[in-house]
C-alpha cells in the first residue's frame, strides 16, 4: 500500500512539474530556456492524470514480478509433492496479499531438481504446482487468479549438482502471466 | 551354391544361416543368438572398382565403400575381414564389391553404380542392386544397400536407413533435431526459442509428434519430415507428455493433465479424446504401445515411487512390471516385442535396464562410469538402443548395443541432446 501512495504521489509532483512548465510555455521567452521547456507535451499529461489515480496499483502489479511485493515461493523435498509445514505457512501470507488483490493473475510454476529423468519430472512438476492451487482455494483465493504449469528440471534456478542447489530448484515459483 | 536362409526362430532374434553346400556346410553363422557363444558374419568389402570418372569417381567410390564398412560394422551383425585373413581362409565368408560406372550425376542414363552380395568361396551372387546415386546421395545409396544386405540375410530390418529425432539446447530453450543413424545428417526441425521436448515418429516416418511450450504452455503437436509443417493436436491445457504413436499410425497416447495430475488417454490426429486410460490420484506418465498395439507399458507412482506397468490397449487388465528399484520410468517396447528397456534410478544415478515383457530376466544395461543414462528408446532391429547421457559433463546421445554391450556416440557439440526416439 504504500508504494501505491508513493508513485500517486509521484505522479502528482509530476502532474505539478508539466502544469507549471507548461505555464511558462505560453510566455514569450529566449531561445535556450525555450528548448529545455518544449519537450513537454502538456495536453497528454493532462488528460491521462485523473485516470492515473486509481488504475497505478493495477499498472504497478503488472509490471512488478509477485516477489517483490511479498509473494514467497515455496519448496518440496526431492521426489515429494505433499506441503510441508513451512510451505503452508508461506502459502498462508500469500493468500492474503492475493485475496486484497483478487484481479491480480499468477502463474503457478511447478519445478524440480535435476535429478531424475525429464519427462517424471515435468508430471512432478505440475503436481507441485497443483498442490499449491488447491491448497491457496482452499484459503479462499479465486481459481481464476491461478494458472498452473510445469517445467520440470529446465529451468534450475540455481545451477550446481549439490542438495545446497538441488532444494533451491524444488519449488513452485510465483510469477506473472 | 546357394545359401538357404533359416529364417527367424520364433521368439528369439537368433537367425541361423546355413550353407547348402558341401563347402560351407559344416559353418553355421549364428548370428546374435542371445545368451549362446554367438557368431559374426564374417565379410569382406573390397574397393569399388571405377570405369571412368577419374579421381572425383574414385573419391566417391571410396565414399561409398566408407559407408557400406560403417553400416556393416554398426549393425553388430558382421566381422569386417581384410583380403590378408581371406587368404587361404576355407570357411565360408560374404563378399561384398562395386562397380562404378562414370560419376554420379543423379540424373544420368545409364546406371552408374553397381553394388552385390556374394557368398564365398563360389563367387555365388546373393544380391546385386544398381543405383544412379545423384552425388549427394552416395551414403543413402549404401544404406539402402546395406539394408537390403541385412534385410536378406536375416529377414529383419537393420538400422542403416533409420534416423533419430531428439531434442537440443539448453533450459526451457530446446529445439528439435534429427540426425542419421550414424551421426551424419544432421538437421534443425523446429526453431520456437520455446521448450520442445518428447519428439516421436510416426511409425511411417513421416511425421514427429512432440511436446512444445511454442504458445506458452505445453501443448502436443505434429510436425511434418518432408515440410517442416507444423500444427497442434486439440486444445489441452496442462500437462501433454511423451506423445508415442499408435503402430497403426492413426493415433497417439499421451500423458494429459485433463483432470489435474497427469493420466494416459488416447487420442486421434485431431485431439479428439479417444478413451481414457487411467483414472488416478498419482502420476501416470510415460506411455509406449507394445509393436502389436494390443498394450502399453506405462510410469505410475501410485505406490509411491514411479514403477512401470503393464494395460490393455482399452485400460484394463492393469499389471506392475517392475518390483525392484525405487524410481523406473521412460519404458520403450521393443519392435520384436519380447523386451522393454527402461531408465532406473539408484543411489542418485539413473541407469538403462532390460527387462522381458513378461517381467523376467532383469538385467542393468549400463554401469555407473556413464553416469545418467535416460530416455532409451529401441531401434528397428531390437538390438541397438539410443540413450542421452551426460557421462562427458554434458547429456548427448549414444547407441549402445543389447548383445555385446558397445556404445557408440552419437551426437557431439556443447549443447544438451535428450529425449530421443529412434524411426521405426
Amino acid at each position: 500500500m504504500l508504494r501505491t501512495f508513493a508513485l500517486i504521489g509521484m505522479l502528482l509532483a509530476a502532474l505539478l512539474v508539466t502544469v507549471g512548465c507548461g505555464g511558462k510555455k505560453n510566455v514569450p521567452v529566449v531561445d535556450n530556456t525555450a528548448t529545455v521547456v518544449t519537450p513537454a507535451p502538456v495536453e497528454e499529461v493532462v488528460e491521462e492524470t485523473p485516470v492515473a489515480e486509481t488504475p497505478a496499483a493495477v499498472t504497478n502489479y503488472a509490471t512488478m514480478s509477485p516477489q517483490e511485493y511479498g509473494i514467497g515461493d515455496v519448496y518440496f523435498a526431492y521426489n515429494e509433492y505433499t506441503l510441508s509445514a513451512a510451505t503452508m505457512s508461506t502459502l498462508t501470507a500469500n493468500a492474503k496479499i492475493m485475496k486484497e488483490h483478487s484481479d491480480v493473475m499468477y502463474v503457478v510454476e511447478g519445478h524440480c531438481d535435476e535429478r531424475g529423468t525429464v519427462e517424471y519430472n515435468l508430471a512432478l512438476g505440475e503436481k507441485r504446482a497443483n498442490a499449491v492451487r488447491n491448497y491457496l482455494t482452499s484459503l479462499g483465493v479465486k481459481a481464476g487468479q491461478l494458472r498452473v504449469t510445469s517445467y520440470g528440471e529446465e529451468r534450475p534456478f540455481v545451477s550446481g549438482s549439490t542438495e545446497a542447489s538441488w532444494s533451491k530448484n524444488r519449488r513452485a515459483h510465483f510469477a506473472r502471466p | 551354391m546357394h545359401l538357404s536362409l533359416t529364417r527367424y526362430l520364433a521368439a528369439t532374434i537368433a537367425v541361423v544361416l546355413a550353407a547348402a553346400t558341401p563347402a560351407v556346410a559344416q559353418d553355421e553363422y549364428i548370428m546374435r543368438a542371445e545368451g549362446t557363444a554367438s557368431q559374426l558374419a564374417d565379410v569382406l568389402v573390397l574397393p569399388l572398382e571405377v570405369q571412368a570418372g577419374g579421381a572425383e569417381a574414385q573419391v566417391a567410390a571410396g565414399t561409398v565403400e566408407a559407408a557400406v564398412r560403417a553400416d556393416l560394422d554398426h549393425s553388430g551383425l558382421f566381422s569386417l575381414l581384410t583380403r590378408d585373413q581371406v587368404t587361404g581362409k576355407t570357411r565360408g565368408h560374404y563378399r561384398i564389391d562395386g562397380v562404378l560406372a562414370g560419376l554420379p550425376t543423379g540424373g544420368g542414363s545409364s546406371p552408374a553404380l553397381t553394388l552385390r552380395l556374394l557368398s564365398e568361396p563360389g563367387s555365388q551372387v546373393l544380391l546385386s542392386k544398381r543405383y544412379q546415386p545423384g552425388p549427394d546421395r552416395l551414403r543413402a545409396t549404401a544404406h539402402h544397400f546395406v539394408e537390403q544386405v541385412i534385410l536378406m540375410l536375416t529377414d529383419l530390418p537393420g538400422i542403416s536407413l533409420s534416423r533419430i529425432v531428439f531434442a537440443r539446447g539448453s533450459g526451457d530453450r530446446r529445439d528439435i533435431w534429427c540426425v542419421d543413424y550414424d551421426g551424419e545428417g544432421l538437421l534443425r526441425l523446429t526453431s520456437n526459442r520455446t521448450l520442445n521436448l518428447f519428439p516421436s515418429w510416426s511409425p511411417d516416418n513421416k511425421q514427429i509428434a512432440f511436446m512444445s511450450f511454442r504458445q506458452g504452455q505445453q501443448g502436443t503437436y505434429l510436425l511434418e519430415a518432408a515440410t517442416g509443417t507444423v500444427r497442434m493436436v486439440g486444445e489441452t491445457s496442462g500437462s501433454n507428455l511423451g506423445p508415442c504413436w499408435h503402430p497403426g499410425g492413426q493415433e497417439l497416447v499421451v500423458a494429459l493433465s485433463k483432470a489435474g495430475q497427469p493420466d494416459i488417454y488416447r487420442l486421434g490426429l485431431d485431439g479428439r479424446v479417444i478413451r481414457r486410460l487411467t483414472v488416478s490420484e498419482s502420476i501416470e506418465v510415460s506411455p509406449g504401445w507394445s509393436p502389436s498395439g494390443h498394450d502399453l507399458v506405462y510410469t505410475s507412482d501410485r505406490t509411491g515411487s514411479p514403477q512401470l506397468y503393464i494395460m490393455d490397449a482399452d485400460g484394463t487388465g492393469r499389471r506392475r512390471l517392475t518390483f525392484e528399484g525405487k524410481y523406473n520410468d521412460s519404458a520403450d517396447w521393443s519392435p520384436r516385442g519380447d523386451r522393454i528397456v527402461y531408465a532406473c534410478r539408484e543411489q542418485d544415478i539413473t541407469q538403462l535396464m532390460l527387462i522381458e515383457a513378461g517381467g523376467e530376466n532383469r538385467r542393468l544395461l549400463t554401469d555407473l562410469s556413464w553416469r545418467n543414462c535416460e530416455d532409451p528408446s529401441w531401434a528397428p532391429d531390437g538390438r541397438h538402443v539410443v540413450f542421452a547421457s551426460d557421462r562427458s559433463g554434458v547429456f548427448k546421445l549414444y547407441v549402445l548395443d543389447v548383445e555385446d554391450g558397445s556404445i557408440r556416440q552419437l551426437t557431439k557439440g556443447g549443447e544438451p541432446d535428450t529425449t530421443p526416439d529412434w524411426s521405426q
